[in-house]
């Protein structure tokens, strides 16, 4: 199935520097709000599949997830830091309206 | 000039270095020489995911086995140094074969502490240091098997988890009042024995093992205070010593390991040492320190190989490690030895805190059960060396980011 732009929930209902998971078609996405940008990708790291959501550590475009220090980029998904080692999967996202939008 | 680095040692520490001297534009040979045969591998996993046989091996390698060459990294595993001339600028190996080094880095890490207790030859008894340990002892773990884990440190703790998690029965030893009592105290170590007894497994503190019974194999650990532990098979976890033979007689300052600055470099200009063997200066908390866990591996590995280009960089991480046991996340930072107060935000009873080691208001280390955000929160506090508003700390509706600020 081609991927399309699945409508999610509102974007202020993801704080400034905050993270927050939603389930988009089955799977668990995380959203990054970077200062009014967001970032999508899966919500469990790729290391020991903690909810980055929950134990994700937002700075700047860093996510550090705080169960065993793992870093990735949330623009890209790719890994900053150890022990991680493989990219956690990043989606596109749009805004229309007020709402957020991800492509699944 | 073209510079020969040679490392001793294809540990995370070792391979770190190897890795960050390419990636940092070393120029010349970078020689990566090791005991184990396997590729540089992670160590945290032995204990956990891959002695439950949840994840293979190559998941923990550092990096692909076609890495290093991939990389100009000169690999030669399977092989040990026996000795290390300062002056000749030689390693030795034990085949006789000798590598000539401009700048070397031990990273020899550290092999498991053993002890004569009659009958420790006894087949059915192990210790956990590399993957081969790991394999011993996955083909013993059998559900309904029956196990006496001998100490409760890190090793002993995580793989008592492990076998309960594989659905053996465990009985576990400690000579101190509670797990990883030598670490954490006894108020933050009754917290682990809960949680190891809330998972079924039957623990004995303040008593040693006095023998192993068997005939060929041991059938039975026997205390000293007398009680008699039967069981399929034992596992020893009583801590690690530095491997620092190949430095006798070197020059090379050993006292507790190989005793190294700031900058990662021992007494003998060119040679470092980075993780487990590096009893390190520490510029935070103004003495040496000895660490054998994995963060320090890297981050000291890769330190090392900066500063053996010529860098001179401190190497001044606050040091940190987890323990997962069961579902239960274990976090650690900073270093203390004693303490005057342990601040605690939540309970110790509750499965969720975060208790603070102080001396003179200041915040020397943290231990987190189930806090992991907050444990990171907390790291740059630890490193400002600066007194804190303990009322504050100990306030869970304080954010720990705001105490950041002078109070």
């Amino acid at each position: 199935m081609a991927a399309e732009f699945v409508t999610t929930i509102k974007t202020n209902e993801i704080p400034v520097g905050g993270v927050t998971a939603i389930d988009v078609r089955g799977t668990r996405i995380a959203v990054a709000n970077v200062g009014g940008k967001y970032y999508a990708f899966d919500d469990a790291c790729t290391h020991e599949q903690c909810s980055l959501a929950e134990q994700g550590e937002l700075a700047g475009t860093t996510l550090t997830c705080t169960c065993h220090g793992s870093e990735f980029d949330v623009r890209t998904g790719k890994v900053l830091a150890p022990p991680a080692t493989v990219p956690v999967k990043a989606y596109r996202t749009r805004v229309e309206g007020d709402a957020l939008q991800i492509e699944v | 000039m073209a510079h020969r680095h040679v490392i001793l040692g294809a540990s995370l520490a070792g391979a770190t270095a190897a890795i960050t001297l390419r990636e940092e534009g070393a120029d010349g040979d970078v020689i990566l020489i090791g005991a184990e045969p396997q590729p540089p591998y992670e160590r945290p996993p032995l204990s956990k995911a891959y002695l439950r046989g949840e994840v293979p091996f190559d998941k923990a390698l550092v990096r692909p086995a076609a890495f290093y060459a991939e990389h100009g990294i000169q690999t030669m595993f399977g092989t040990r140094a026996t000795r290390i001339d300062p002056s000749a600028r030689v390693v030795e190996l034990e085949d006789h074969r000798r590598v000539s080094f401009d700048a070397l880095l031990i990273a020899t890490g550290g092999r498991n502490r053993t002890v004569s207790i009659p009958g420790v030859d006894l087949d059915g008894i192990y210790s956990l240091r590399t993957v081969q340990d790991a394999d011993r002892i996955r083909a013993e773990m059998i559900a309904g098997r029956r196990a006496v884990v001998v100490g409760m440190g890190f090793i002993g703790s995580e793989v008592a988890a492990s076998l309960r998690q594989k659905g053996l029965e465990v009985v576990a030893i400690d000579p101190s009042k509670t797990p990883l009592f030598r670490v954490l105290g006894e108020g933050v170590g009754q917290t682990i024995a809960k949680l190891h007894r809330d998972h079924g497994v039957r623990m004995i503190f303040e008593d040693t093992v006095a023998a192993f019974e068997g005939t060929r194999r041991v059938g039975c650990v026997v205390t000293k205070a007398g009680l008699r532990l039967e069981c399929d098979f034992a596992v020893v976890g009583i801590g690690i010593e530095p491997a620092v033979e190949a430095l006798a007689d070197s020059g090379i300052h050993v006292d507790n390991g190989v005793v190294v600055d700031e900058y990662c470099q021992t007494n003998v200009r060119g040679i470092y040492a980075a993780g487990d063997v590096a009893n390190h200066y520490h510029p935070v908390f103004d003495r040496r320190i000895r660490v054998e866990h994995w963060q320090n591996a890297i981050k000291q590995g890769a330190a090392a190989a900066r500063n053996m280009l010529g860098r001179r960089i401190a190497y001044d991480e606050i040091h940190w490690f987890w323990s997962d046991q069961y579902d239960a996340n274990l976090q650690y930072a900073g270093f203390h030895t004693q303490w005057e107060q342990l601040v605690v935000r939540g309970r110790l009873e509750s499965a969720s805190y975060l208790a603070c080691y102080v001396n003179a208001g200041r915040i020397d280390a943290a231990v987190g059960l189930n806090r992991a955000k907050e444990l990171r929160r907390i790291m740059p506090l630890i490193k400002a060396r600066r007194p804190v508003n303990l009322e504050r700390l100990r306030d869970e509706s304080v954010d720990l980011r705001s105490l950041h600020e002078i109070s």
